[in-house]
This record gives C-alpha cells, structure tokens and sequence, in this order.
C-alpha cells in the first residue's frame, strides 16, 4: 500500500488509528503489528512471510548474542544474523543482476530467476541487522518481547520506505511510549506537508521527466535535457522525502521519534555536505556499520580514501541491481575523496553559493546515471545536456518551460529552508497578529495541502513512487 | 493551555477531512460509467485465494477505491483548476486555446512513420479500385493555429496531406487544409468538441464541389438554423470546466425537398436531423443520428447518381450538403461495420456505377480507416 493513495488516506488510515486509539496499554502493540502485518500484505500477500521469517531469525539470533555475551558464541550467532539478512537481501535483490553479469562475462547462459523484489527489503534487512550488531556491541538490550520485536521491523510507518529506524532509537519507545495532543497534532501536520510534497510536487513534475525521458535523446535540445534533469532532481526528492516526513509524522502520532531523513540537501554546499543531508538513515547506517569498522578517518588518508569508495560503491548498489546505480555510487565516491584531498579546503575559501552551484551540479549529473537504465542513454542524455547534436533552445523546450514554470519556482523554494524559517519566524513574532497569521497557517494549510493532494490523487494518472525499487 | 487548544484544533480539523470523507464514501453508491470522463469506471472485484496472493485482488480494489471514491468528478475539477493556476496551457490532452477554445491535443509522436504508410497504401488501394474522392479534414489543431498555446506541439497534418495528395493523385484529392485555413477565423469548429461546425462543413463542401467540377447548391451562411446555444461537447468532458457551451447550426437547404434516411436498413425516417440527441451530453448525435454501421439516404434529386460515403463522425454534419448531387447516397462507418468492405461496395453499386467518397478528419482517418479486398 501507497500512503499517497485513497485506499490507503480513507480506508486504512482512519481504521487503523480509530482501532490505535482505542485500544488500551500492550494491546496498542498488537493493534500495530497486525495492522503492519495487513499493510505490508496487501501489496506483497507472499513475501509477508520472507519478511515474518528475517523478524523470527534476528529476534533468535539477538536473544543468543545476548546470553553468550562476551563470549566467543555470540560473535557466531552475529555473524549467523548478517550472514542471513545479507543472504536474503543479496537473493532477491542481486541474484539475476549477478547471473546477467556472469552471462555477460563469460557467455555462459545461466537462466534468470526472475524474482520480484520484495517491498523494503532494503530497508527491513538494514534495520534488523542494526539490531543484532547493537546487541553484540552492547549498545542495545536485547528485546525479549517478539511482539516488540515484530513491531520493530514490521511498523509500517517507515516500514517500505525508510527512515533506516536503528533499533537503539526505538528501543524505548517499543514498549513505553507517551504521546500528548501536541505530538499528535504535530505528526498530522508533517504527514500532510509529507503528502503534499508527494503527491502536489513529486507526482506532478515527475510527469514533465516522464515525458521527457520518454522522447528520442538524440532529438532534444539543451533546454529540454536540463529542464529534464531539474524535474527529476525535484522529483526523487520530494517523492522520497515527503514518504520520509509522512512516515516520521504517522510514526510521531503514536509516540515514536523517528530520525530525521533529509535536511534540505539541495542547499548543500559541498558533495561532502549534501550526504549529510541526503537520505540521512542510510547514510549514518553505512557509518555506523560499515565506515568505522573499516577505520574511518583514523588510519592515514590513503586507507580513509578506499573506505569512502567501499562505502560509496555500497551506497550505489543498495539503490538497485544496475551498473548505473554502482557508477551513481562511483562518481560520488570519486568526488568525495577529491573534496578530502583538496577540493574541501577551496571550497571552504569560496563563498558559499559557489558550492552551492558545485553541488548542484554534481548532483544533478548523478541523476543522470540514477535515472537512466544504460550506459548508451546516459551518454546519449549527458551529450544532449552540453549541446552535442541538439539546438540551444526549440519550440517543445519552450512550451515545456511555459507548463512548467511555476511548478519549478515552487518546487525549488520548497526545497530550502525558506517556507520553514518563515513559519518559525510567525510562531515567534513579537507582534500579535504575527502569531495570529501563525495560528491560522498552521490549522488552514495542513487542510488545504491534503485537500489538494486528494483532488491530485484521485485524479491520480501518475503516481509512481521511486523508492518502491530499493 | 492555549497551545494545546490549538493543537487539538490542528488535529480535529486533519482528521476531520479524513473521516468525513471515509464515512461519505462509504454512503456512496456505485457508478458504472463516468459521463464526464468518458468511460467504464472500475468494479468491486472479487475475491478468490487465487486473486488475493496473485496480488492481483489488492490492484483490482485499490482502482476500484480510486475510481468509485466520492464526489470523483470534483476532485478532478480541483485538479483541473489547480493546473490552470499554475499557467498549463494542456489539460488532459486538451489545449486551452485563445478565444475560448478547446483543442484536441495529437502528438507528433502518437504517429508513426509506419501507421502513415499502411493507411495511405491501403487508402491508394482502395482509390485505385474504385476511383474514389479522397477528403480529409485537418483537426483544430493544424487549422486555428494562430489560438494555439504558444510553441504547443502538434501533429503536422499539411506533411501528411501532402504526401496523401500526391499519393492517391491530384485529382482524386480535396484540399480541405486550403479550404479551412482561408477561413480560420470563423466559426469552423467548435469551442467545446473536437468537431467541425456546420460552416466548416460547409467549406468543406466547397472544396469538394470546387474539385468535382460540380456546381455548389446556394446554402445560405447567414440564415443558418439554430438548434442549441449550450453545446457542451468531448473537449468539455475532457477539461470539466464551467464554459460557455456552442451553437450548433444546420442548413434547412439541405432539407428544401423530401428526403428518406435509412438506418441500418431498418430504422426509416424523413430527415438527417435528430432532435432528441439535443437533450443529452452527446448533442453531435443530431446529424444523422450519431453514429450506425450504414445508412442509406433517398433523395428527391432524380439524377440517377449514387454516392458511397467511407466516413467518421466529421462526415455527419457535411452529408446532408451532398442531397442535391445524388439521388441515392449509402454512408458506411468502418468502426461500426464488421463485415467486408469491398463485398459491400460491389453489393451496392448500381449497373452505371457510384462515386466513390472517402471522408474523415485526419487522426480518424490514421486510427480506424481500412480497406481489404
């Protein structure tokens, strides 16, 4: 189930809170991991069971590693919990990528399997590994309750999409939780705004890169090749962080303080800046987990360089079974390690939107290879972006940008922090009719974006949600 | 105290949207059919082991949800007016045009080189055999350019006319474009339907007299009859706007001596007009009684011609224009008529022969025209 759906905002929503609120103590728990459980099995009614078995194996594994703690044991059962996950998520997710490559390599002619992706199994392994690896390192308690546990890996507020919950984050929350109208009111207001970016932002210019990714690369001009990538760049981040503030939102109206995901990224004024505020879970994951085990920063440049580009490659390939997801992974690796060696310290010199501009540019050449499944459309759409072939400017380019162009000036200031920081300035003006303006906003614009967002929805000709594929 | 009145307020007006909307859907009853968008909606589908872990149940009811969901057709005028705020110039493959138009939107790409080829060799085809008068009308589109958005795409039918043109021969070819784009800014087509008007009909007949070498009957353009001044058409259901609905107009000339219209040779009756279609959505329907299979007019011109008409629903308001050229006129719609083409054409012709007319806007033409042997 899509939260940008009807099925979902007037059929699943209000049943699943009404049945929430009503229900007293440890049964509120209950209510949430059937509820789960339904949500995740209306779209995937099989793999329900895939992911009901990673939840049994790391709950097992987590109480084993727990009762042998400091012992030679526990590291056995860790490494039996990665090894699992990894396993699941490397078959389902990898398997025919793999086989394509090894017929690729050799000729061979191994059959594909095949396999749908199980939704959020990229997000499902990840959490329940930061569990096992929490337990064993002593960071977290282990969590004897499988109810808790089940709550824990399957509660569907971040459940296909992320945030990447760490255990340690929720760990009090699973069992003690309190939540007063202040909360609620709060995750209501940011499920709405998060509904708004979906479906009144990403849903609508997403149509404009549908249209233009769908046209003959060779034929487009300059204009229509960035107003293409714009859209796109406006597009993953609105659709993936409006499902990131619905899901902090819901998990906030039951008590639950999710981390946070996005931090403005299009702002950023370094590569280096941008993955701090960029998919931030995932990000932190890798940091966590792989990064610093692998010695960070603290064994010389030449081995932090080749952790950036282990952690980086990872990065590119979580997002999908492609060689462009790995170059995706690749080029900011290799920008990554250029701002360590030099470029950082220049850019610091620099004013600040200079970085800006670098960033942009940088990322919006990785929505390229992001966005484009082969190699020969990403060289096709890179050369008619820097004007190979194509005109500057031609009459569809400028009937584009005529559709458009609002749309664009909206989305990119809603990608600052500028509509924030003038609500917050309300909230603390001095002046009366400051916080007035403030209180009217705030009942008055939650409303109207949820209504825009249903009339957007209903009308529904295109809904994609990007994240769904990792 | 104050901050949580107020965040409770935020609350109840959130979920308030939410619940009311869920109870009133949950009140509603089920459509089968969208008048305003033009098709079957969505049923409840039902439910088997197979289809609930085929996943294909959840799919059937989530566009089921979707499609029944309460005040649907509001929603999507929210929509519609929310993409004219923000400057859209393209609604639902609709442009808005200048001087309160609405035009059909074809893309250039929506035709392929290939589809080209086939309708035309199959057209040549069939002109070869029969001799026939090839008329194809351009859409608004390709016409009113001049109240298109600026810079809009569309699919270019003068290249297509052309190519027609030399393909079948000049002289089994109207130039319709030529006939329309002198006259582009009258009231050829409608503003809410993506038809041409009587007086686009009208000029269409011209060229046709014009390149027959036949002698135009004296229609009068200023004393058209009016039969609705609120038309609201295809376009209209496309884009759900409040607008100004159009006139539709006919010639009474047409009707100056009896005629006898035969509808799929069962339903008999004295004229082309139906005034009956007026008070429903589709009043269009009031030429020629909408669409049928064949229909077979009787004139009271006793010249012994006979004319066979492979047409569209352009062709209904220019028909009746061609009573006082033929005494027999058979008019054949191909999206409608299953059986063979040709066996039907040798059926019909009388032993001294029939003109041979093939009559469609050109998208018609390049989506539902064929000729088989």
């Amino acid at each position: 189930m899509v939260f940008s759906s009807v099925l979902f905002l007037f059929r699943f929503l209000p049943f699943f809170f009404i049945l929430y609120f009503l229900v007293p103590g440890r049964g509120k728990n209950v209510v949430l991991f059937l509820g789960s459980l339904f949500f995740y099995a209306w779209g995937e009614p099989v793999y329900v069971l895939l992911m009901l078995f990673s939840t049994v194996v790391d709950y097992v594994n987590g109480r084993l590693i727990w009762r042998y703690r400091g012992r030679k044991q526990a590291k056995a059962f860790l490494v039996s919990s990665v090894m699992i996950n990894l396993f699941i998520l490397c078959f389902f997710k990898y398997a025919d990528f793999l086989i394509q490559s090894v017929n690729g390599l050799t000729g061979a002619r191994l059959p594909l399997l095949h396999l749908p992706l199980p939704i959020g199994i990229s997000f499902y392994t990840f959490q329940t590994m930061s569990y096992t690896i929490d337990v064993y390192r002593g960071k977290a308690k282990v969590q004897n309750s499988i109810l808790d546990f089940g709550v824990y890996v399957t509660m569907f507020p971040q459940l296909i999409a992320g945030p990447i919950v760490k255990y340690s984050a929720v760990e009090d929350a699973l069992h003690n939780r309190k939540v007063d109208i202040i909360g609620i009111s709060h995750g209501a207001k940011r499920f709405a705004a998060g509904l708004a970016k979906k479906a009144l932002l990403a849903n609508t210019i997403g149509e404009l890169w549908a249209e233009i990714s769908a046209m003959e690369i060779g034929g487009i001009s300059v204009l229509t090749a960035w107003m293409g990538v714009f859209a796109f760049a406006f597009q993953i981040y609105f659709d993936f962080s409006g499902y990131s503030d619905m899901a902090i939102g819901l998990g906030e109206i039951m008590g639950f303080r999710f981390p946070e995901n996005f931090r403005y990224p299009y702002v950023a004024s370094s590569v280096t800046d941008f993955w701090r505020r960029w998919h931030i879970s995932l990000g932190s994951w890798f940091r966590e987990y792989v990064y610093i085990p692998l010695g960070g920063n603290r064994r010389g440049v030449p081995r932090q360089l080749m952790n950036i580009l282990i952690v980086w490659t990872l990065t590119g390939i979580w997002h999908g079974a492609g060689w462009n997801f790995l170059l995706w992974g690749l080029w900011f690796a290799l920008l990554l390690m250029m701002e360590k060696l030099f470029l950082g310290k220049i850019l610091a010199q620099l004013p600040k939107g200079i970085g800006i501009l670098y960033n942009s540019l940088a990322v919006l050449l990785g929505w390229v290879l992001f966005s484009l499944g082969s190699l020969g459309e990403i060289g096709g759409y890179l050369a008619a972006m820097f004007g190979f072939g194509g005109k500057l400017g031609d009459s569809q380019g400028w009937y584009l940008l005529g559709e458009y162009f609002i749309l664009f000036g909206i989305a990119a200031i809603a990608s600052t922090p500028l509509p924030n920081l003038v609500m917050g300035r309300l909230e603390k003006s001095e002046t009366g009719w400051g916080i007035a303006l403030y209180r009217l906003g705030e009942k008055v614009v939650p409303a109207l974006l949820l209504l825009l967002s249903v009339a957007v929805i209903v009308d529904g000709t295109f809904n994609p949600f990007l994240y769904f594929r990792f | 105290m104050e901050e949580k009145k107020n965040a409770f307020f935020t609350t109840a007006v959130i979920a308030g949207i939410l619940l009311i909307f869920t109870v009133a859907d949950f009140c509603r009853g089920d459509r089968l059919y969208s008048e305003t968008e033009n098709r079957v909606l969505a049923a409840r589908p039902s439910l088997s082991r197979e289809s609930v872990f085929s996943g294909k149940y959840a799919e059937d009811y989530e566009a089921y949800v979707t499609d029944q969901f309460v005040s649907r057709d509001k929603w999507i005028g929210i929509k519609t007016r929310m993409d004219i705020l923000l400057q859209k110039k393209e609604i639902n493959g609709v442009y808005l045009g200048d001087d309160g138009y609405l035009i059909e939107q074809h893309l250039p790409e929506e035709y392929s080189e290939l589809l080209v080829a086939k309708r035309a060799a199959l057209l040549q085809k069939l002109v070869g055999e029969w001799d026939a008068t090839v008329m194809l009308v351009p859409t608004a589109d390709n016409i009113l350019t001049d109240k298109m958005p600026a810079n809009a795409p569309y699919y270019n039918q003068a290249v297509l006319l052309e190519r027609i043109a030399a393909q079948v021969g000049e002289n089994h070819y109207v130039d319709v474009y030529g006939s329309l784009k002198a006259h582009m800014d009258e009231y050829i087509y409608y503003r809410n339907d993506h038809h041409w008007t009587s007086l686009g009909a009208y000029y269409g007949y011209l060229a046709w007299a014009e390149s027959r070498g036949e002698e135009p009957y004296a229609y009068r353009t200023d004393a058209m009859t009016v039969v609705s001044e609120d038309f609201l058409g295809t376009l209209h259901s496309k884009t759900n706007l409040d607008r100004k609905g159009d006139t539709i107009q006919y010639f009474e000339g047409t009707e100056k001596r009896p005629v006898t219209v035969t509808y799929d040779f069962n339903e008999v009756t004295d004229t082309f007009y139906e005034t009956s279609y007026l008070d429903t959505k589709n009043q269009y329907g009031f030429f020629l009684d909408d669409n049928h299979a064949i229909v077979q007019i009787d004139t009271s011109y006793r010249n012994g011609k006979t004319l066979f008409v492979i047409k569209d629903s352009y062709a209904n308001s220019m028909i009746p224009l061609l009573t006082p050229h033929y005494q027999r006129i058979y008019v054949v719609d191909l999206r409608y008529y299953n059986g063979r083409l040709s066996t039907l054409m040798k059926q019909m012709e009388p032993e001294e022969g029939m003109d041979v007319l093939v009559l469609y806007n050109c998208i018609h033409f390049l989506e539902e025209f064929s000729y088989s042997e």
